[in-house]
């Protein structure tokens, strides 16, 4: 054994150097492509999440491409794994930063994306989120945060009045997945159930994997809510619902935007038919998306993901902020960014507030219905109305 | 070039590790701070895993405590780093003793789903409670200064996390040569034959947990501030498999491994990277083929050697401090022929088996006496009630006029009764001079605090120690062999050096069992001269035997058991012409004289 | 307020998983029981099954089999198939590092676990599947208590399968050789036994049964990913421990209890604190019973 020791920790060794050498040398920025860096979890739970949002971007990347590029370089997107971990997301944000990006467009879990943040704002590197809604990232922005996405205490008021106002219902349950995100959506919900005059009854979680909610559903039966509100992720929510369906729960169902994966609508199978979900609204929904959509799926062979269209506009956003700064150097596409007045992507027109959230109020309620999503209400001057 | 590497390769490294990483761009030194962060953290369970052999798989919990102690204490509290990590430290190692204490006597096994239990439900804690910030965690966790200067840059960073893995090294080696840590390993050999020994088990797994607490806090309170932000995600049960891999990977109970180990565990899926979704396949084929290459690891621990000069200096003086060692035995004050242990009316039961009753004798001061009877009869037993590893259900043991029934075995050690075993329970992966200095281990006095810190009287010791260790060796015949490892010795080697480990207590009275068994004519002849000079010593022997020629030969009482109860006690010749022993034991002398334990 | 219609309901919800847990915790306690490993590759296992069994359901079948037969003829491929991958594995990466140091082969383990779950991910991708919705949602309901035709047939399916490794343990030579085996290696080394020949046979049981774990819990749920193996292997890894690991009866006790431990716990205290509870329960009883509570206590000759 002594005598393969010493060759092994060579071995080591030099693989020890050769990360050395690797990053180092790749640390300049190579000047014949605009380099985009997309940090997102390609391991683990939300890897199809991430997958999804990452294809988005390489598309309108190549798009763009197709075009001839931007201030005559073409656009090169990268994508690294954030695993949804803090600490891998610093490292991801790190090798972003070393290969040369001169923006960040992407994200998921919050929790990765917070510290992702932070490493990104050090080089004034601006960071476009396509899907991490927690209030923190624009609320502590350091200046270089832009959110395309919504904003969890905005979907929450905004379920909580569907609630009362249309389904009139008098008592809700609320259910989150104890992750950063879901459990900020259903405290911000039961702040304003609370607000809006209706008893929030049952208040509880289910932990993330986890397959069997048959106990959580016979804990909701018994505090019977007129209507359920869930904030946690899809495969989950397609389960719950599946199982409330199964066990004859009564109460109305509400589910929050990070549901809208074909995942929900296959797991649930028929049991999704007439659940209510608060999203930003989808590409399906949105007639100019339609390209987008086909585009997708003949590129990827799959439907996209219930972030891939905010990637893609986010990326549309981004890459027209560079072509207004004529320059890529990071700190003018910030100042570009901001000056971002109504862009058309394919979510709405894109202005930026001073915090680096979207001007305008995004989510509305669309219902599950054979297989699909569809529109289904928004709020117009303060009043519920049909979407058409 | 052995050599020259020898002396020169840690300067190398030291040398490179501090004067490369300002030319590193951003992320390989991301990295390279990753692999120190495991490094210090394979450190901490290294003493856990590696050297006291439990198999810990909820570390994590150790680090997320040192993280949010940290954290908490900055964010809220706004506390200095260098004023909140004594206190991460603290309370890590408060969570090692309330993890360590209801878990001390499971099996390796058990132990492992109980401390990933324990993992678990740190994690979901700290995910449920409001004051650690729920499943976002603390955000905005502030860099440490020192001397006035914020360390800012990830290269301070960088520095910082190479002095903490200095200082883990350091402490992690300072306990590896030391009274704790040979008890440590000691554990890891044989569990079961450490406590006979004199090594309180309990307490030193427990410190085992307390000290690999201590290094995860370390960790974890460095991971907060540089990260920045903390929250459960990082703390889940994958994150102690890493660290376990980094420890196995390296190499059990070995520094340099846990270095390299670190490094392969971070350092290599960084370098797939680029792999994409490939990169955890290959990095799992790879963990497998590295384990069938090297099921050591990378870097086997390397033989525990204490300084060439040192060892060279007290095998030089093994027989004169074999001389002082027989003076000082010789002048302890004796009252020869009075009761050294005296057992009343002894009984025990395995279930529904009455493996000994009713059993009386005494075991005069200075003498030889012997146990026989046929196999069965409950002879280790006995042994095992008066060493405390069983506690018999009926009876007294007075042993120097005092109740020992029911102590624990390393009680009975201090008070002076060691004993060897019927199959031979060495620590085998140890050297033959380590083996005997546990045996040392009750008459040693240097305690955690001074295991740590090498004090100067802690040095004194274990020179000491080791002058004695070989001098014992030196009298069984060993002195040339003290740097073998046990498990390498021969048969009759290993009989001798498992004497020569008990006999280094110093005990008042020694419990053989079977000590001869198995030795050809030549080695039962150098036996029965230790034996002799064992008495001359002023050591009262107390053994079992089969050999009837050689427990005749030198015994000066011979109890006889059968079927649990002593059927006769008495000198040699009264023993013999005995008719209930001629008609219970000798009668069947042919079923007796086969050989056993092949 | 407890209510009797809800402890009821827990209880069924309970077997019902507990019924998943169980078979796989007899894999885990069967290659305990023989090589002492604690096989963490035994959760991915069970996802293989789940795979194997999608594949034959969606792919081969296309749905023009009557259901009942589908399900039957998806168990009876994916079990043998599953199983001969645990073979495979045992071969390649255990039973090499038998004599090395126990950790080391419990490294191994990992490894492999890492491999076979990012082997699915690459293959099959990292999204969701979704089983077809073979069997009708036929439910019972009496009281205020749902039991639905699903959870019965499973459990009565796996209950069978218990019974059947039982009488194949106690009453056939195979079964006799591994609880030689079990019991001291050498031993049976020298009484003629195919040592290695027995452990892989076992290893293609413990595939089988997880396998059929694997299927009938991609029905249920109707929904597997690569990623599934890990958090239920976990679930009957501390149910073997529970029940006394190296104990078969402990096996299916510990998944039974574990389940409705979970059930009761999600229910009157949230999901939040479910694995709490499970993990302090565990902490507790081995406390008293460190040998789990069907194991038997070792004890050692010295």
């Amino acid at each position: 054994m002594g005598r393969h020791r010493g060759k092994w920790a060579v071995l080591f060794v030099s693989v020890l150097l050769l990360v050395a050498a690797c990053g180092g040398g790749s640390g300049g920025a190579s000047a014949d492509t605009i380099k985009i860096g997309v940090p997102v979890p390609l391991t683990g739970d939300y890897a199809s999440a991430g997958e999804a949002i990452l294809n988005a971007a390489k598309l309108a990347a190549q798009e763009i491409n197709d075009q001839g590029g931007l201030l005559g370089k073409k656009v090169e997107v990268i994508g690294q794994d954030d695993q949804c971990d803090s600490q891998v997301g610093v490292q991801a944000a790190q090798k972003l930063i070393s290969q040369g990006i001169v923006a960040a467009v992407g994200g998921y879990c919050s929790s990765a994306s917070i510290p992702e943040a932070g490493e990104f704002a050090k080089k004034d590197i601006p960071f476009l989120l396509d899907a991490s809604t927690n209030p923190v990232l624009t609320e502590k922005n350091p200046g270089t945060v832009f959110r395309i996405c919504g904003r969890d205490d905005e979907q929450g008021p905004v379920a909580m009045s569907f609630m009362k106002d249309v389904l009139k219902a008098q008592t809700v349950g609320i259910i989150h997945d104890n992750t950063t995100y879901a459990k900020g959506l259903a405290e911000a919900a039961r702040d304003a159930a609370e607000s809006l005059g209706m008893t929030v009854v049952l208040f509880t979680t289910i932990t993330p994997g986890e397959k069997d909610f048959s106990s959580t559903v016979t804990a909701v039966k018994r505090a019977d809510p007129d209507a359920l509100y869930f904030t946690g992720y899809h495969a989950e929510g397609g389960l719950l619902v599946k199982q409330a369906w199964e066990m004859g729960l009564r109460a109305a169902l509400v589910v929050s935007d990070a549901n809208q994966d074909p995942t929900f609508l296959q797991t649930a199978g028929s049991a999704a038919n007439g659940v209510y979900v608060t999203t930003a609204p989808l590409a399906e929904f949105i007639p100019a998306a339609q390209g987008f959509v086909q585009k997708y799926k003949d590129t990827f062979k799959a439907p996209p993901g219930g972030f891939s269209v905010y990637e893609y506009d986010a990326m549309h956003v981004l890459l027209d902020a560079i072509k207004r700064a004529n320059s890529t150097d990071p700190k003018a596409i910030v100042t570009a960014l901001k000056e971002t007045k109504d862009f058309p992507g394919i979510t709405g027109n894109i202005t930026f507030n001073t915090q680096g959230d979207r001007s305008d109020k995004l989510y509305m309620v669309a219902v599950a219905e054979n297989g699909q999503f569809q529109p289904y209400m928004r709020i117009v001057n303060g009043q519920w109305q049909k979407v058409q | 070039m052995k050599v020259f590497l020898e002396r020169w390769l840690v300067p190398l490294i030291l040398l490179v590790a501090i004067a490369v990483p300002p030319f590193l761009s951003l992320y390989p030194l991301g990295v390279i701070i990753g692999i120190l962060t495991f490094a210090i953290l394979g450190l901490g369970l290294n003493i856990v895993v590696g050297y006291a052999g439990l198999l810990d798989l909820g570390y994590a919990a150790f680090f997320a405590i040192g993280a949010y102690t940290t954290a908490l204490l900055m964010v809220k509290a706004e506390a200095s780093f260098w004023a909140a990590l004594p206190v991460a430290l603290f309370l890590a190692g408060v969570a090692g003793v309330l993890l360590g204490y209801p878990v001390l006597r499971l099996r390796s096994d058990y132990l492992a789903i109980v401390t990933l239990g324990f993992g678990e439900i740190v994690r979901i804690t700290v995910t449920n409670l409001d004051f650690t910030g729920g499943p976002e965690g603390i955000l905005g966790i502030p860099r440490p200064s020192l001397f006035g200067f914020r360390l800012d840059s990830d290269l301070s960073m960088y520095y910082l996390a190479l002095a903490l893995v200095l200082i883990a090294l350091y402490f992690s080696r300072q306990l590896a040569f030391s009274r704790l840590g040979r008890a440590w390993l000691s554990l890891r050999e044989d569990e079961l034959a450490a406590e006979p020994v004199g090594v309180p088990v309990l307490r030193v797994k427990l410190m085992a947990f307390v000290m690999g607490a201590i290094w995860g806090g370390l960790a974890g309170a460095f991971f907060a501030v540089r990260v920045g932000v903390i929250n459960p995600t990082s703390f889940v049960f994958m994150q102690s498999v890493l660290v376990l891999m980094v420890v196995v990977i390296g190499g059990m109970g070995s520094l340099p491994g846990v270095l390299l180990g670190a490094a392969a565990v971070v350092g290599l899926p960084e370098l797939l990277r680029s792999l994409q979704d490939w990169r955890f396949l290959i990095f799992g084929i790879a963990l497998i083929a590295m384990m069938l290459l090297l099921p050591e690891g990378l870097w086997p621990a390397p033989r525990r050697r204490p300084h060439p000069a040192l060892f060279a200096a007290a095998l030089e003086e093994a027989p004169r401090q074999w001389e002082r060692i027989q003076r000082e035995l010789k002048g302890r004050p004796q009252e020869t022929g009075k009761p050294l242990l005296v057992v009343e009316d002894l009984a025990h039961r395995f279930g529904g088996l009455k493996a000994v009753q009713g059993v009386d004798f005494v075991v005069p001061e200075g003498q030889i006496v012997s146990m026989i009877g046929p196999n069965g009869a409950g002879k280790t037993t006995v042994f095992n009630t008066l060493s405390g590893v069983l506690k018999p259900q009926e009876g007294h043991i007075l042993f120097a006029g005092q109740d020992i029934k029911g102590l624990r075995p390393h009680r009975v050690a201090h008070l002076g009764m060691t004993r060897t075993f019927q199959g031979i329970r060495l620590f085998g992966s140890l050297e033959a001079y380590e083996n005997v200095l546990l045996g040392l281990y009750p008459r040693q006095k240097a305690r955690v605090i001074e295991s740590l810190l090498h004090t100067p009287a802690q040095q004194q010791e274990e020179r000491e120690s080791l002058k004695e260790a070989l001098a014992w060796l030196h009298f069984v015949g060993l002195g040339d062999k003290a740097g073998y490892l046990a498990r390498e010795l021969s048969y009759g080697d290993q009989r001798r050096l498992e004497l020569a480990r008990a006999l280094a207590a110093r005990p008042r009275l020694l419990l053989l069992d079977e000590p001869a068994a198995g030795m050809n004519p030549a080695e039962k002849e150098g036996f029965l001269t230790l034996l002799e000079k064992i008495r001359e010593l002023g050591i009262t022997v107390f053994l079992i035997e089969h050999d009837m020629s050689l427990v005749m030969g030198v015994s000066d009482q011979v109890l006889v058991l059968d079927q649990g109860r002593l059927i006769a006690q008495g000198t040699p010749a009264q023993v013999q012409a005995d008719p209930r022993v001629i008609d219970a034991y000798l009668g069947r002398e042919e079923e007796a004289a086969t050989p056993r334990g092949v | 307020m407890v209510y009797w219609q809800d402890v009821v309901q827990f209880a069924i919800n309970g077997l019902t998983v507990g019924s998943f847990y169980a078979l796989v915790a007899l894999g885990y306690t069967m290659i305990y029981g023989i090589i002492r490993l604690i096989n963490f590759a035994h959760g991915e296992i069970f996802t293989t099954g789940a795979y194997a069994g999608w594949l034959i359901l969606t792919a081969l079948l296309g749905g023009f089999l009557p259901p009942y037969v589908g399900i039957a003829v998806a168990l009876l491929l994916a079990m043998p198939l599953t199983g001969l991958l645990g073979v495979g594995l045992a071969r390649v990466a255990y039973l090499p590092l038998l004599k090395a140091p126990r950790l080391t082969i419990l490294i191994t383990a990992l490894g492999a676990s890492i491999a076979l779950q990012n082997f699915f991910k690459v293959a099959f991708g990292a999204g969701f599947k979704t089983y077809p919705h073979l069997l009708g949602r036929l439910t019972w309901t009496f009281g205020g208590i749902q039991l639905k035709a699903e959870q019965l047939v499973f459990f009565l399916l796996s209950l069978a399968l218990m019974a059947l490794l039982n009488a194949f343990i106690f009453r056939t030579p195979l079964g006799m050789a591994m609880r030689a085996l079990a019991l001291d290696q050498d031993a049976a080394r020298l009484m003629g036994i195919p040592v290695e020949r027995v452990i892989l046979f076992t290893f293609f049981v413990a595939g089988g049964l997880a396998a059929a774990a694997g299927v009938m819990y991609g029905m249920y749920y109707t929904q597997i990913s690569f990623f599934m193996g890990f958090l239920l292997g976990l679930r009957a890894f501390t149910a073997a421990v529970l029940g006394g690991i190296g104990n078969i009866p402990g096996a299916v006790l510990g998944g039974f209890l574990i389940g409705i431990l979970e059930a009761f716990a999600s229910g009157y205290l949230g999901g939040q604190w479910k694995d709490v509870v499970v993990f302090a329960v565990l902490i507790v009883v081995l406390t008293f019973r460190p040998q789990g509570i069907l194991g038997e206590r070792v004890v050692e000759r010295m």
